[in-house]
C-alpha cells in the first residue's frame, strides 16, 4: 500500500463541547491529520459547533478545556479557526466587528477563531482533499 | 486490499434513528467506522452487514467495551482513521 | 463535484434543517450542483400549508419552492418516509421528486452531508 503524499482536510464540527464528543473526536484526527504530515485547510464551525469559540468558557479544573485545547491546536499548526456567522450570531458568539455592528454589550470569540460565511465552507469543499464533519452524538 | 469506495463515519448509537438509515447506505464495497456511541454496535452485535468494520479505539476503551475487543471489527487509532479517510474514495459523516 | 445535502430530522423543532437548506444554497451561490434529500422525519419540512408564526419562526415552504430558482438541482425525498408520514403528492409542496433511500442514491453524488 502506498503511502499517501500530503494531502488537505476541512474539518465542520457542528457538535458543542460538553454536549458532545465531536470537539474531541475531531481534535484527535486533526493531530493524527498533521502528524502524518497532512495539512488541515480550515476548521470550521457550524451549527451549535460555533459554542467551540467561546473565550468564556471555564470549566473544572480537572475537566478538559476543549476551546482552550482547539485554540492552542490552531495556532501551534497556522489552522484557519472559523465559526459560520449566522449561526454564531444566533447562539451569541461574537466578535468585536459584530459586537459593534449589533451594539452589543461585550465581544466573546476566544483567538485564533474568526467570524465568516458559508463561503469559507464551499471553499473548502472544493480546495480540500477531504471533508469530514463531526456531529453530536446524540 | 480492494479500495474502499465509500467510509462511512458512525457516532451514533444503535437507538438513533439515523445509525439504521447509516446501515442500510452501506455497500459491499464500502467501509464502516464506528466512533463515539457507534462503538455501542459492537455490544448488540447487529452487524451483519455488508462492507468492513472499524472502531475507533479510544472511545471502546471510554466505554469499556474491551470484551468486545476484534469480535468483527478492525480496531483503529486516529492515525488509521485519517489513513481510512484518505484511502477511501469518499467519505460520509452521518 | 455534485454534493447532496441530507436532512432526517423534523421541522421546527431544531434547526438543523434550516441550516441544511443555508449549506445547499451556499454551494448553490458558488455555482456547485447540489441536491436536497428528506428522509425520516425531515420529509415534514416538504409538507404544505406550514405557518409558523404562532411559534415565533417563519415557515420554509417558501426558500424550497424558490430552491430550483436559486440553482438546487432537485428536492428529493424518501418515498417510504412519505408514505410514513401520510405525505401524498396532495399534501407535499411542488418540485418534489420521491426517490426510495439506498445505496444507489448517494452513488450520483461525490460528497453527501448533514448539517447536524
Amino acid at each position: 500500500m502506498a503511502e499517501t503524499a500530503s494531502e488537505t482536510f476541512t474539518l465542520v464540527i457542528t457538535g458543542a463541547p460538553y454536549s458532545s464528543q465531536a470537539p474531541q473526536t475531531a481534535l484527535g484526527f486533526a493531530q493524527a491529520a498533521v502528524t502524518a504530515g497532512h495539512r488541515i485547510d480550515r476548521v470550521f464551525l457550524y451549527g451549535d459547533g460555533v459554542h467551540l469559540a467561546s473565550a468564556l468558557s471555564a470549566p473544572p479544573s480537572d475537566e478538559t478545556n476543549w476551546s482552550e485545547e482547539w485554540s492552542r491546536f490552531l495556532s501551534e499548526h497556522s489552522v484557519p479557526g472559523v465559526a459560520c456567522i449566522a449561526s454564531a450570531l444566533r447562539r451569541g458568539l461574537v466578535n468585536e466587528t459584530e459586537q459593534k455592528r449589533y451594539e452589543l454589550p461585550a465581544a466573546n470569540l476566544r483567538t485564533p477563531f474568526e467570524i465568516a460565511g458559508l463561503g469559507e465552507w464551499v471553499e473548502g469543499r472544493i480546495k480540500s482533499t477531504r471533508t469530514l464533519y463531526f456531529h453530536a452524538g446524540d | 486490499m480492494a479500495t474502499i469506495q465509500t467510509l462511512h463515519i458512525l457516532n451514533k448509537s444503535p437507538e438513533h434513528p439515523r445509525a439504521a438509515r447509516c446501515l442500510e447506505m452501506v455497500s459491499e464495497e464500502d467501509g464502516l467506522l464506528l466512533t463515539g456511541g457507534g462503538v455501542l454496535f459492537l455490544a448488540t452485535g447487529h452487524l451483519s452487514g455488508p462492507g468492513k468494520v472499524f472502531a475507533l479505539s479510544p472511545d471502546i476503551d471510554a466505554r469499556g467495551l474491551g470484551d468486545f475487543k476484534g469480535s468483527n471489527a478492525e480496531l483503529v487509532d486516529f492515525a488509521r482513521m485519517v489513513k481510512l479517510s484518505l484511502e477511501a474514495n469518499r467519505v460520509i459523516s452521518w | 463535484m455534485s454534493t447532496l445535502i441530507m436532512i432526517d430530522q423534523a421541522p421546527y423543532g431544531a434547526w438543523t434543517g434550516r441550516e441544511a437548506l443555508d449549506m445547499a444554497f451556499s454551494l448553490a451561490a458558488f455555482d456547485q450542483p447540489a441536491s436536497l434529500f428528506f428522509t425520516g422525519a425531515g420529509v415534514n419540512w416538504l409538507r404544505q400549508n406550514q405557518e409558523a408564526g404562532g411559534i415565533g419562526q417563519k415557515s420554509v415552504e417558501k426558500n424550497l419552492s424558490a430552491a430550483p430558482i436559486f440553482g438546487i438541482e432537485a428536492i428529493l425525498a424518501d418515498r417510504a418516509a412519505c408514505e410514513t408520514y401520510g405525505l401524498d403528492e396532495n399534501s407535499l409542496i411542488e418540485g418534489v421528486t420521491l426517490v426510495d433511500a439506498d445505496a444507489a442514491l448517494l452513488n450520483d453524488y461525490d460528497h453527501t452531508a448533514f448539517a447536524g
